[in-house]
């Protein structure tokens, strides 16, 4: 859940990772999160942007894999984000 | 619920339902399975740890076990393990009755279980009449069990004409032993069948049901009631039916089903023992047709995009015809009170 502390986390140079209670894996569309606290789904339509397993090990969270256009970056950040702060991911 | 992706089809299943055994201890007049004696030739332990395997390589996220009651087949610990290992969440639906301290201290040894026991009623006098003398206590006594644990604990519910008034008090009781309250929507398979009439909540009971649950947030009640559910309540689970979207079910012999409550041999999708899961799930005719399934004579319903005609699985018992729309939805529900009321007017 977004809170001002989990947003004061995405602060550029913090470290990020998929939270134990979440798993992530390569649909057609993109990146299937899965949350088992809920349990609820976050459908990200990401394409091939972000392999399932980036999440798996800790990334600053400006992080991104090579090759991806301007926009693309800053799309993915904002997305970075969104996972933060609704709590797929969780700082390191 | 981003249907557009779901239409889109998904690689595997979120989750999937796993039958591991109809044996069970109790015979609970509700039994979506009518469990009892295990099913002939269930499926060996080097079987099932194949399938845990299977399911690993798909991807899928979580296995929901039930029964019968799990804890009744000898490997089922086991079993459980290999998911663990391979880092599949896990859920167990169980009767409470054969968790000892011992087996909740090992069960508590990972974080990737979570369990659900089964009560339905807050009274002694209610719970037992469904599910036989004793269980209540029992059944109270695992979640106590559980509770002193970091292990997720529900107790687990169906609502039926019996219990209707009496879950806000179960609501309280789960919060007073540490656990959630989770209520199932009772369903006319199985034993369920053989008492649907005695048992199902009437027309006014769901309605004053889904009001409540309603205001009930932390209630959970999966894909389950989502014919009911407020527009509020949407943003917390599903909009429409998950099976062979979603979800799928597997049977204590490999047999594999849209879900865990057409578990008949109509609606048979393969078998584990003549193709792979993999293989079932892309190409079974039974899952395809699930996935194009359109309820067309709800698609005028005001409430159409809120539950997308209902539980299948309901409109082919009640009416012998999937495509039909779920008869305790909450549009028919409002109307047969108002038929009701016409009715007495007039008389």
């Amino acid at each position: 859940m977004a809170s001002a502390g989990s947003i004061s986390m995405t602060a550029a140079g913090v470290s990020v990772r998929l939270h134990p209670a979440c798993r992530v894996r390569q649909e057609g569309f993109g990146l299937l999160f899965y949350d088992a606290r809920g349990p609820r789904l976050l459908f990200a339509p990401t394409g091939n942007m972000l392999p399932r397993d980036y999440f798996d090990t800790v990334r600053l969270i400006d992080e991104l894999p090579e090759g991806l256009s301007e926009s693309q970056k800053s799309s993915l950040r904002k997305f970075t984000k969104q996972l933060v702060d609704k709590g797929y991911l969780r700082e390191q | 619920m981003s249907n557009k992706y779901v239409e889109m089809g998904m690689t595997a299943p979120v989750n999937l339902t796993w039958e591991v055994s109809l044996a069970c201890n109790l015979r609970c007049t509700h039994c979506l399975s009518a469990s009892g004696t295990p099913a002939k030739d269930e499926m060996t332990t080097a079987e099932a740890l194949d399938l845990v395997e299977q399911l690993d390589e798909a991807r899928v996220f979580q296995i929901n076990f039930g029964g019968g009651e799990p804890f009744m087949r000898p490997d089922f610990e086991q079993i459980l393990d290999a998911c663990h290992e391979k880092g599949i969440m896990t859920c167990i639906s169980t009767n409470g009755t054969l968790l000892t301290p011992e087996l909740v201290k090992r069960l508590s040894r990972t974080r990737l279980v979570a369990i659900q026991v089964s009560m339905d009623g807050a009274r002694r006098e209610t719970c037992d009449s469904i599910r036989g003398n004793g269980v209540f206590d029992a059944a109270v006594e695992a979640v106590r069990l559980l509770a002193e644990t970091r292990i997720p604990t529900s107790v687990n519910t169906v609502l039926i004409a019996q219990n209707a008034n009496e879950i806000p008090a179960m609501h309280s009781m789960a919060e007073s032993l540490g656990a959630s309250l989770r209520v199932s929507r009772f369903r006319p398979s199985g034993r369920g069948a053989d008492n649907w009439d005695s048992m199902h909540p009437s027309p006014a009971q769901l309605l004053e049901f889904s009001d409540w649950l309603a205001a009930s947030g932390d209630v959970r009640t999966g894909d389950s009631f989502f014919s009911l559910t407020s527009q509020e309540r949407q943003g917390l689970g599903l909009n429409l039916c998950g099976a062979a979207k979603l979800t799928c079910c597997v049977g204590p012999t490999g047999n594999m089903y849209p879900c865990a409550f057409l578990q008949i041999e109509n609606f048979k999708a393969g078998s584990l023992r003549e193709s792979s899961f993999q293989d079932i799930w892309d190409n079974s005719e039974i899952y395809k047709s699930f996935r194009s399934l359109r309820i067309y004579s709800c698609e005028g319903c005001s409430r159409f995009e809120q539950c997308h005609g209902g539980c299948p699985a309901v409109a082919y018992y009640l009416k012998n015809d999937l495509n039909g729309g779920d008869p305790e939805c909450l549009e028919r529900c409002v109307t047969s009170i108002a038929d009701l009321h016409l009715a007495e007017a007039a008389a």
